[in-house]
């Protein structure tokens, strides 16, 4: 991930300085939702903890709530509360122990958050408007749907599997150009678009992840052009406003501040808000937008679980075509055997072209299709810079549900250990040469000669290989070599 | 080439976002609040149990919360709000739907503040009205009973859990149906439970408590108890054997702080933290025959009932066994124990005795 190292929103937030982190704390709604997506489970427990406590506490005690055994995992949790500006430890010293306090800002608004109350609005201004009847849930999650899978599509569609069921529209121009800047694809030499490596890990993340790339890439963007007079914190303090308010009610755009207003049309084309024609002054959050603060992979909601259940007890029929998960795929729709045979039970254009990207894919069916994996299907998604890595984690999070349950029950891993190794090794096949550019030494008048220089680039750790019968050795640099060769000669 | 290590397996487990259900049990006995009005009235308490529904819900948007009344003589649901009849019951566990349905009049006035978490005011406005008319329900007649029925609640709330379990567990029903799901496997929903306790456990509730606990213990969802006011004998046996924590509150005031700092920390992050633990607990168990809390009674050898005096005919009252009750009440001899040889401790270490003369060889 060197390309763009702020894909993730864990990394974009560390590189924050501390005084973005005091503008975000202040309104309740942020820390609220950096409270709930960015914390692990332990970290959570020892923030509400601490909450309501009136003075710092010291270390020693907070080190006696943990039992010796998770100690590990206490140290990683005040690692990210640290780096995130929540907690405050004060320097060790000798008069006074250590002590743990809860950043002021963070502690007042989280607290604001959870009892209610103060006058900052944070939670978005409901729209008094009258509702148009035809906007209920189903029609903001087809919506939403439709713009990101059209964002999808768009970059899967670089790669040169045309969708058979591509609408001609795609993405707005403004989402397009962000892309290319993102460099998630990029423009060929002969005018085409490719897709690259930071392209491919795109597309294999799962949905909310793919949302978050996306918003901090343009955050990204907006931030490089400081013409646009938007304010990156504000932004991304709106971006977690819209992740606490709820689906399916209108807001009220006129409450907004004007800089926040003019991010609407931008959201409008990611799907994450839908605007009605006609009512310019209200906005629904999606399925997309509220479900940012979502964690990792909780694409199976319990709402959604008791949706599946409803639905396919109604019509079974349209158990396969209903919302599947937060964003533009159905949650876990592929099992994968451990003879390398791949089922992947969807309808999905979108998603039968990113499983061809890595499987051979061989049997279609009305809602299924099938294929399987194989050193050359991998080895040729590795070509495409597609790592192991990613193949795996995309599998994982798109495991059917079956899977889960029979890793649950057997309580074995969710994929088959015989395929995750395998994809690995394939991937290391490819890894067994390795090149280093440097300079070989030949040639030598003696075999002092050579052992002595040969000695001496070891010594300073430039040697790569060596062969004292021919009296060869490789080095990465020469210039040190090259003077001690010299004053060699000179003291001769 | 060394990269390639056939003894490293490389694992890819789900990660454990399996929600988390925190059903609450309040004990609304009327006279037992007015005896603690002083220190902490009802509504003070009403208001730090929101704040921790609040702080529950915070940590992931899959958690819920289910809220309980146990009143005199029933139990009432509190959130989510009762709802008519007609509206099925599987429509029940999706929040917004309850929402949509029988509040969508409250929702514009109440939960119209843009300072508030729209599902915190949801549920706040739920509650606050809910236990309003279970007070206004509430009769003189009423009053009479002392205690409160605790039984029903927990087992509303288990119920709960069992429903949301089941259906996170079934989203495609027909594998499930075929395949009994296994006892050992994790369950789908981290339940748990928290009675705030404020009165006297009633003994005559004690079988159908402590059923309620043992299924409890079965589905592995752990109750724990804040008890502000009252001995609670039954609940101190039910957080026992559920692995739930008991914490008896000295001053009932700071409600918020004893459920924040004690109670807020579930089932998963237990593994990693120490957890107050209660020294002592009362094992005592009500007797089949009066209802009476005994120390020491007298048991049924066949069904294991217990009675607190040797039943009429000495028949069980239970199984109708006849039971021979044997030379009770004689005094039994009283015969001397031998003196035991006090064991010697070789190297002052606290080792066990392998009963070996000599020690271990060492090196």
């Amino acid at each position: 991930m060197s390309v763009n190292p702020s894909l993730h929103l864990a990394e974009y937030l560390e590189r924050l300085p501390g005084t973005t982190f005091k503008k975000l704390y202040q309104q309740p709604s942020t820390t609220f939702a950096i409270f709930r997506r960015m914390l692990p489970h332990l970290a959570k427990t020892f923030v509400m903890r601490m909450l309501f406590l009136p003075h710092p506490m010291t270390l020693t005690d907070l080190d006696a709530w943990v039992k010796p055994e998770a100690k590990r995992k206490k140290d990683q949790s005040l690692s990210i509360l640290r780096s995130l500006h929540i907690v405050q430890i004060s320097a060790p010293s000798k008069e006074k122990p250590q002590e743990i306090q809860l950043m002021s800002n963070f502690k007042k608004s989280l607290r604001l958050a959870l009892t209610g109350g103060g006058n900052h609005n944070s939670f978005g201004v409901p729209s008094s408007l009258l509702v148009p009847p035809e906007i209920d849930l189903p029609f903001l999650d087809r919506y939403a749907r439709k713009k990101w899978e059209d964002v999808l599509h768009f970059v899967v569609s670089s790669v040169g599997y045309k969708s058979s069921v591509g609408d001609g529209s795609g993405p707005n121009k403004g989402v397009k150009e962000l892309l290319i800047a993102g460099r998630l694809v990029d423009r060929r030499p002969n005018g085409s678009l490719g897709i690259t490596q930071a392209g491919f890990t795109f597309l294999l993340q799962e949905a909310n992840a793919q949302v978050w790339t996306l918003l901090l890439l343009w955050l990204e963007v907006l931030g490089n052009n400081k013409g646009s007079g938007l304010d990156p914190v504000d932004m991304l303090s709106f971006l977690f406003m819209l992740a606490s308010l709820e689906l399916g009610r209108a807001y009220d755009t006129n409450a907004l501040t004007e800089e926040r207003r003019n991010m609407l049309p931008s959201l409008v084309d990611f799907g994450l808000i839908y605007i009605p024609q006609h009512k310019r002054s209200m906005f629904f959050p999606t399925r997309l937008a509220t479900t940012l603060t979502s964690g990792g992979n909780s694409l199976r909601t319990i709402s959604e679980g008791v949706t599946a259940a409803t639905q396919s007890a109604q019509t079974s029929q349209q158990a396969l075509g209903p919302l599947g998960g937060s964003g533009g795929e159905q949650a876990g729709s592929v099992v994968i055997e451990t003879n390398y045979r791949l089922y992947a039970y969807t309808q999905s254009a979108l998603q039968i072209a990113v499983l061809a990207l890595f499987a051979k894919l061989n049997m279609r069916f009305p809602d299924m299709v099938a294929g399987r994996l194989s050193r050359a299907s991998i080895r040729q998604a590795i070509n495409f810079g597609i790592t192991a890595d990613q193949i795996i984690s995309y599998l994982a999070a798109h495991a059917h549900e079956q899977m889960h349950r029979t890793a649950a029950l057997t309580n074995k891993p969710v994929l088959p250990p015989t395929v995750v190794d395998q994809i690995r090794l394939w991937q290391l096949e490819n890894e067994r040469m390795k090149t280093t550019s440097g300079f070989l030494f030949r040639d030598f008048t003696d075999d002092k000669d050579y052992l002595d220089t040969a000695r001496f680039s070891e010594e300073i750790g430039v040697l790569v290989w060596k062969n004292d019968h021919a009296r060869m050795f490789f080095a990465n640099k020469h210039e040190q070599i090259k003077d001690f060769l010299k004053t060699r000669k000179r003291a001769e | 080439m060394d990269a390639v290590d056939v003894s490293e397996h490389y694992e890819v487990t789900a990660a454990d976002n399996s929600p988390s259900l925190l059903s609450i049990v309040l004990d609304t006995n009327p006279r037992a609040w007015a005896a603690l009005d002083s220190s902490l009235s009802l509504a003070q308490a009403i208001s730090n149990i929101l704040v921790f529904v609040n702080a529950h819900l915070a940590f992931s948007n899959t958690n819920q919360v289910a809220v309980i009344a146990a009143h005199v003589n029933r139990a009432v649901w509190l959130y989510p709000a009762p709802q008519n009849p007609s509206a099925t019951t599987t429509t029940k566990d999706n929040s917004g739907d309850v929402q949509m349905q029988d509040v969508s009049a409250e929702t514009n006035s109440s939960s119209a503040s843009a300072n508030k978490y729209p599902q915190f005011a949801q549920i706040e406005s739920s509650v606050f009205s809910s236990i309003q008319t279970l007070m206004a329900e509430t009769t003189v007649q009423d009053l009479d009973q002392v205690t409160t029925q605790l039984s029903g609640a927990l087992t509303l709330a288990l119920c709960r859990i069992n429903k949301t379990a089941q259906s996170l567990s079934s989203s495609d029903t027909t594998i499930s149906n075929a395949a009994p799901v296994n006892s050992t496997a994790p369950p789908p929903v981290k339940g748990r439970i928290v009675v705030i306790s404020v009165s006297d456990s009633e003994p005559s509730q004690y079988i159908p408590t402590m059923n309620a606990v043992f299924a409890a213990a079965h589905n592995q969802v752990a109750i724990d108890t804040i008890a502000l006011a009252g001995d609670s004998t039954f609940l101190q046996q039910a957080c026992f054997n559920t692995n739930g924590i008991f914490l008896k509150a000295s001053n009932p005031q700071g409600l918020l702080t004893y459920l924040m700092f004690g109670l807020i920390p579930d089932t998963e992050a237990r593994g990693s933290l120490i957890t107050p633990t209660h020294d002592t607990v009362d094992f005592r168990t009500a007797c089949f025959c009066h209802g009476k809390v005994v120390d020491t009674g007298f048991v049924c050898s066949v069904c294991l009932s217990i009675f607190c005096e040797p039943p009429e005919n000495a028949e069980c009252l239970t199984c109708g066994t006849i039971l021979a009750l044997g030379n009770y009440g004689a005094k039994p001899a009283v015969i001397p124990r031998k003196k035991k040889k006090k064991k010697k401790i070789t190297n002052g270490s606290g080792r066990e005795e392998t009963g070996s003369a000599t020690g271990t060889p060492r090196p």
